[in-house]
C-alpha cells in the first residue's frame, strides 16, 4: 500500500470508500476521529443548547481542516458528511456494545473505565444497540430511509443538509424521516 | 416484511399522514380496500408517530458526545496489561490514556500510555508509530524520557515509559509568575539539560519537532527530562504526559484559523513554539528544535513569550517576520551581571534566527555556550561574595580569584569561554555593583488596539465587576468618539452608558453560540465575516477620509444583513443601500451584492453625508441614520428639530432628545447609536472580547 501524504488522505480514502472499499472507512475513522472529538466537545460545552448547534458548520470545518485545499468539491463534501455520520454511528454503537457486554461479565468481559457510568448508562447502551439493529433491518427494507436516519440521527444533520447529501428533495427527506421514525419506534418498542 | 410490501405500506402511510386527522380513518378504509393487514400496519405506524414523542428528536451526539472521548479502552485499577499492573489513571488526552502502572517484573513504577482503539485501526499510522517509538526508545540519555517498552498485550497497544515525579516547565513557568520563581541558575541548569538531550537525539538523527514547556519536565531531584521525542509528530494532539481532565486538554488543543478568502483551513498547533519553517509547512530538521527551544528559553528568562500578541494571526506574523523584543532578563533574585545578560541575549538571538541556516548548526555548540554562561554566572557570584567580604584585601581577592580560575576547567575548544575568563579577571579588580531590584521587562509588542487602563487590560470583560465594566465602556466611548473626530469632551449620561452596556452584554453572551441565525451568532463569527472585506473597506474609506471605525462597524452591526452571497465557508453580509440610494450612487440592484462595487459606493455615500452634515463625531449618528433611513428623512427630521429651538447637535443630545422626536427617529437613535458604540468598543478591544481579529481600525496603514 502506498503511503499517501496527509492533505490527500481524506480525498483518496473517500474515493476508495465510494469504490466499495470498506477498509477505507476504518482508515477514515482514524483520520477524522480527532475532528469528531472536537465536534463532540462543542456539544459538551453547550449541553443546554442542543437546538442551536449546527452540525454542518462543525463538520464543514473539520472537512476543510482535513482537506486543506481551496473550494473542496461539493461532491466530496457531501460524501464526507455521509461518511462522518457513519463513523459517528460506528463509534457510538461500538462503545455501546462494549458497555453492554461489560455488564454481562464473564470471560469475554471487556474492560471499561471507571468513568463509564457517567458517559453512557446501561439503559442507553441497550437503547442504542436496539436502534442500530432496527436500523440495519430498515436498511434491508428501504436503504434510503436508513441513510436519512443515519444522517439525521447520528450525523445530526438538518432536513436540508440531508437532502443535499442524498440529492433528494427536502420534502422527500421529511417524509422518509417520519416513516422511518414510526417504523423504528415500533421495532425498538417491540424489542424491549 | 418484504421491501415490496413495505413500499405499499409506506405509500398508504404517507397519504394518510397527508390527510387531516379526522379524515384519516375514512381514507384508510378506502385505500386499503379490504387488505386488513395493510390497514393494520398503516394504523400502527400512525399511532407510533404520535406515541413516539421525543424519540430520536435530538441527534445522538446530544446525549452521547462524551463517548467520543471515552470510546477507547479504559482500564480499571488492578487490570493488567502484560506484566504491568494499573495503579491509577494519570490523565486522558488526544493520544489515549496515561496510567501509572507497576512493572511487576522489574518492580518499578512506569507511565503506561495506551493507544486508543481508533488509532490502532489505521495500519499505516500504527506502523509509523511503532517505527518512531522504537527509534526514540533507542535513545539513552539522562535527560531524555526513557522508553522502556513499546508493544501489545491483552489486546492493548501501549508505550511504557519511566514515570516522572515532577512538574512540567509549563507549570514551573506559570507558577513562577505567581509565587515560587525560577532563578537564573535554575534556568541555566534546565537549559543545559535540554540542550544536552537535544544534542544526543540529533546525533542519533531524531528530531523532536514539538519542543515546548509542556514537553519538558523537571523531576523533584531537579533532573530535567524531555518527553515525547519523535512521537509528538505522529499523534494529532499529543498531550503533556500528565494532562488533567479531557475538557482541559481539548480546550488547550490546536485551534484552526480558516482563511475566509481561500476557505482553506490552517491547522495551528500550539503555534507559540512553531518555527518559521514549521509555520510555512516546509521541511523540518533538527534546527527546528533549536528554534522551539529558543522560544522556551526566552520565555524562561524574560517571563514573557517572545512573540506574544493579541491574536494567533499576529503571533504567526511575529514568528515569520518580526524580531522578538530585545531580551531583558527578568528572573527572581538579583539581576545578572551585564555580560551574562549579553551572552544570553546573543545565544537566544542565535536560536531564534528566522533563517534556519543562521541558527546554531547543532545543539552541541549551543550546549557549550550555555555551559560557558553558567560558569560565568558562578564566577560572578563568587566574585561578588569576595567583594562583599571585608576581611580579604583586594590583592588577596585577586589571588584567590586567579587561583580559582586555574581550577576551573577551561574549554579549550571554545575561545569564547577564554574571553569570558579574561574579562572576569579584569572585572575582579573592580567592585561589582548590582542594581537593586529586578529589571522590569519593557517593550513588549502591544497590540494596536485602543489601550485600556492597566487594570482592565489584564482582565476580560466578563471577569470585570459591573462597576469596572461601566468604567471600561465609558472610557472606550470617549476613545471611539475621539477616533471619529469628536472635538468636544462630553460626559455620557448614565442612561446612555447603560444602554451601550446592555448591547455589549448581549454580544458577550453570544460568545460560544453555535447558532447560525443572525442576531444569535457568536460574535467571532460576525467578525470573521468582515475580515475578507477589511482591506477594501479601509482603503475606500481612508481615501475619502471617512473614519474607518464608521465604515467597518456600520455594516457589522446592521441588524438586517441580507444574505448576499456565500463564499466557500458561508460568509455573509455587507453594506446594504436603500434602493433609492443605490440608484443615486450608481449601483444596480443586482450589483448590491458585489463587494467591489458596493464598498467604494458606500464610502462615497458616507463622505457625501459627512460633507453635508459635518465630519465630526456629532454628525456620525446622522450619517448612520441616513444610511438606514435615507438622507431625505434625516434632513426633514433635522429641520423639525431645529424648529424646536432646543436642539443641539451631538450624539448624545440627539439621544437625549429622542422622546421629542418622531417615532422612527427615536427608535433608531435609541437602538442604533448604542449599537454602534457597542460594536466599535468590542471591535477595538479584541483581547477583552476573545476575538481573533485584530482591532479593525488598525487595518489602516
Amino acid at each position: 500500500m502506498t503511503t499517501i501524504s496527509a492533505p490527500h488522505d481524506v480525498t483518496s480514502l473517500l474515493h476508495e470508500w465510494r469504490q466499495g472499499d470498506n477498509q477505507a472507512l476504518d482508515k477514515l475513522t482514524a483520520l477524522v476521529y480527532d475532528e469528531l472529538r472536537r465536534i463532540a466537545h462543542r456539544y459538551l460545552r453547550h449541553e443546554r443548547d442542543y437546538h442551536t448547534l449546527q452540525t454542518t458548520a462543525l463538520i464543514n470545518e473539520a472537512y476543510l481542516r482535513l482537506i486543506n485545499q481551496q473550494h473542496a468539491g461539493w461532491q466530496n463534501r457531501a460524501h464526507f458528511f455521509a461518511v462522518t455520520a457513519q463513523i459517528m454511528r460506528h463509534v457510538l454503537i461500538d462503545y455501546a456494545r462494549r458497555r453492554h457486554y461489560a455488564k454481562r461479565g464473564g470471560k469475554e468481559r471487556e474492560r471499561v473505565s471507571l468513568g463509564d457510568a457517567t458517559i453512557m448508562s446501561h439503559a442507553r447502551a441497550r437503547e442504542l444497540i436496539e436502534l442500530d439493529e432496527a436500523l440495519k433491518d430498515l436498511a434491508r427494507l428501504d436503504e434510503r430511509k436508513s441513510r436519512v436516519v443515519e444522517l439525521r440521527y447520528f450525523g445530526g444533520f438538518s432536513i436540508e443538509e440531508t437532502a443535499d447529501v442524498l440529492e433528494i428533495s427536502a420534502m422527500t427527506v421529511r417524509r422518509d424521516w417520519r416513516a422511518a421514525k414510526a417504523w423504528l419506534y415500533i421495532q425498538v418498542e417491540r424489542r424491549k | 416484511m418484504s421491501p415490496e410490501r413495505w413500499r405499499e405500506v409506506e405509500a398508504v402511510l404517507q397519504a394518510a399522514l397527508d390527510c387531516p386527522p379526522p379524515e384519516r380513518a375514512v381514507f384508510l378504509d378506502v385505500a386499503c380496500a379490504g387488505d386488513d393487514d395493510l390497514k393494520r400496519e398503516a394504523v400502527s405506524l400512525i399511532h407510533a408517530l404520535t406515541e413516539a414523542g421525543d424519540f430520536m428528536e435530538q441527534p445522538a451526539m446530544a446525549h452521547d458526545a462524551r463517548v467520543l472521548f471515552a470510546a477507547q479502552r479504559g482500564l480499571d485499577a488492578g487490570s493488567r496489561v502484560g506484566r504491568y499492573e494499573i495503579v491509577r489513571c494519570l490523565g486522558v488526552g488526544g493520544m489515549g490514556e496515561v496510567y501509572l502502572a507497576h512493572d511487576a517484573g522489574l518492580r518499578r513504577a512506569v507511565a503506561l500510555k495506551i493507544l486508543p482503539a481508533y488509532f490502532v485501526l489505521d495500519d499505516n499510522r500504527l506502523r509509523r508509530f511503532y517505527r518512531e517509538a522504537r527509534a526514540a526508545s533507542a535513545l539513552n540519555h539522562p535527560n531524555i524520557l526513557t522508553i522502556h517498552e513499546v508493544g501489545e498485550a491483552d489486546d492493548v497497544h501501549f508505550i511504557a515509559t519511566e514515570f516522572i515525579d515532577g512538574r512540567t516547565l509549563r507549570e514551573l513557568v506559570d507558577g513562577a509568575i505567581d509565587d515560587e520563581s525560577l532563578d537564573l541558575k535554575d534556568i541555566l541548569d534546565i537549559a543545559i539539560h535540554v540542550a544536552s538531550a537535544l544534542a544526543a537525539a540529533h546525533e542519533a538523527g531524531i528530531v523532536h519537532r514539538d519542543i515546548k514547556p509542556e514537553n519538558i519536565m523537571r523531576r523533584t531531584d531537579r533532573i530535567v527530562k524531555v518527553l515525547d521525542f519523535g512521537i509528538a509528530k505522529l499523534t494529532a494532539h499529543a498531550p503533556p504526559q500528565f494532562s488533567t481532565q479531557v475538557s482541559n486538554d481539548v480546550s488547550n488543543e490546536a485551534s484552526t484559523i480558516i482563511n475566509p478568502q481561500t476557505g482553506a483551513g490552517v491547522r495551528l498547533g500550539t503555534i507559540s513554539y512553531m518555527s518559521p519553517e514549521q509555520a510555512r509547512g516546509q521541511i523540518v530538521d533538527h534546527r527546528t528544535d533549536i528554534w522551539s527551544f529558543g522560544v522556551v528559553l526566552y520565555e524562561l528568562l524574560a517571563r514573557r513569550h517572545p512573540f506574544a500578541a493579541a491574536t494567533q494571526i499576529e503571533t504567526l506574523v511575529g514568528i515569520l517576520e518580526h524580531e522578538p523584543p530585545s531580551l531583558i532578563i527578568s528572573t527572581a533574585g538579583e539581576s545578572p551581571a551585564s555580560n551574562v545578560s549579553e551572552h544570553l541575549r546573543r545565544i537566544t538571538a542565535k536560536m531564534l534566527r528566522k533563517d534556519a541556516l543562521q541558527r546554531y548548526e547543532s545543539a552541541s555548540p549551543l550546549l557549550d555556550d550555555l555551559n560557558a554562561v553558567k560558569e560565568e554566572l558562578e564566577l560572578a557570584a563568587m566574585l561578588e561574595k569576595q567583594a562583599a567580604s571585608k576581611t580579604a584585601s583586594p590583592s588577596e581577592n585577586m589571588e584567590q580569584v586567579a587561583a580559582s580560575l586555574h581550577v576551573q576547567p577551561l574549554n579549550e575548544k571554545n575561545p569564547a569561554l577564554r574571553s569570558f575568563v579574561s574579562f572576569a579577571f579584569i572585572a575582579a579588580a573592580l567592585v561589582l555593583v548590582v542594581a537593586a531590584g529586578a529589571i522590569l521587562y519593557q517593550g513588549f509588542i502591544a497590540p494596536r488596539s485602543v489601550n485600556v487602563s492597566n487594570i482592565n487590560a489584564a482582565k476580560l470583560y466578563r471577569r470585570m465587576s459591573e462597576r469596572e465594566q461601566l468604567a471600561f465602556i465609558r472610557e472606550q466611548e470617549q476613545r471611539i468618539s475621539q477616533m471619529m473626530g469628536d472635538r468636544r469632551r462630553h460626559t455620557l449620561d448614565e442612561d446612555a452608558l447603560r444602554s451601550i452596556k446592555r448591547v455589549v452584554d448581549r454580544y458577550v453572551a453570544r460568545i460560544g453560540s453555535m447558532s447560525d441565525e443572525h442576531g444569535n451568532e457568536d460574535l467571532r463569527v460576525i467578525y470573521a465575516r468582515a475580515l475578507p472585506y477589511l482591506p477594501l473597506i479601509s482603503r475606500s474609506f481612508a481615501e475619502r477620509k471617512v473614519p474607518v471605525v464608521v465604515g467597518i462597524y456600520l455594516p457589522m452591526i446592521e441588524a438586517e444583513y441580507k444574505t448576499c452571497f456565500e463564499n466557500s465557508i458561508g460568509a455573509k453580509g455587507m453594506f446594504q443601500f436603500l434602493p433609492q440610494t443605490a440608484k443615486l450612487y450608481g449601483v444596480a440592484h443586482d450589483e448590491m451584492c458585489d463587494v467591489e462595487k458596493m464598498t467604494p459606493a458606500a464610502a462615497r455615500y458616507i463622505a457625501d453625508r459627512m460633507a453635508e452634515l459635518g465630519d465630526d463625531a456629532e454628525s456620525m449618528t446622522l450619517v448612520l441614520l441616513s444610511y438606514n433611513r435615507g438622507a431625505e428623512w434625516v434632513r426633514d427630521t433635522l429641520r423639525r428639530l431645529r424648529e424646536t429651538g432646543s436642539y443641539e447637535r451631538n450624539f448624545w443630545t440627539l439621544y437625549a432628545h429622542r422622546t421629542e422626536l418622531d417615532e422612527i427617529f427615536r427608535q433608531e437613535n435609541a437602538q442604533y447609536v448604542p449599537l454602534f458604540f457597542a460594536a466599535a468598543i468590542i471591535g477595538e478591544n479584541p483581547a477583552a472580547f476573545e476575538l481573533q481579529t485584530p482591532p479593525l481600525s488598525s487595518s489602516t496603514q
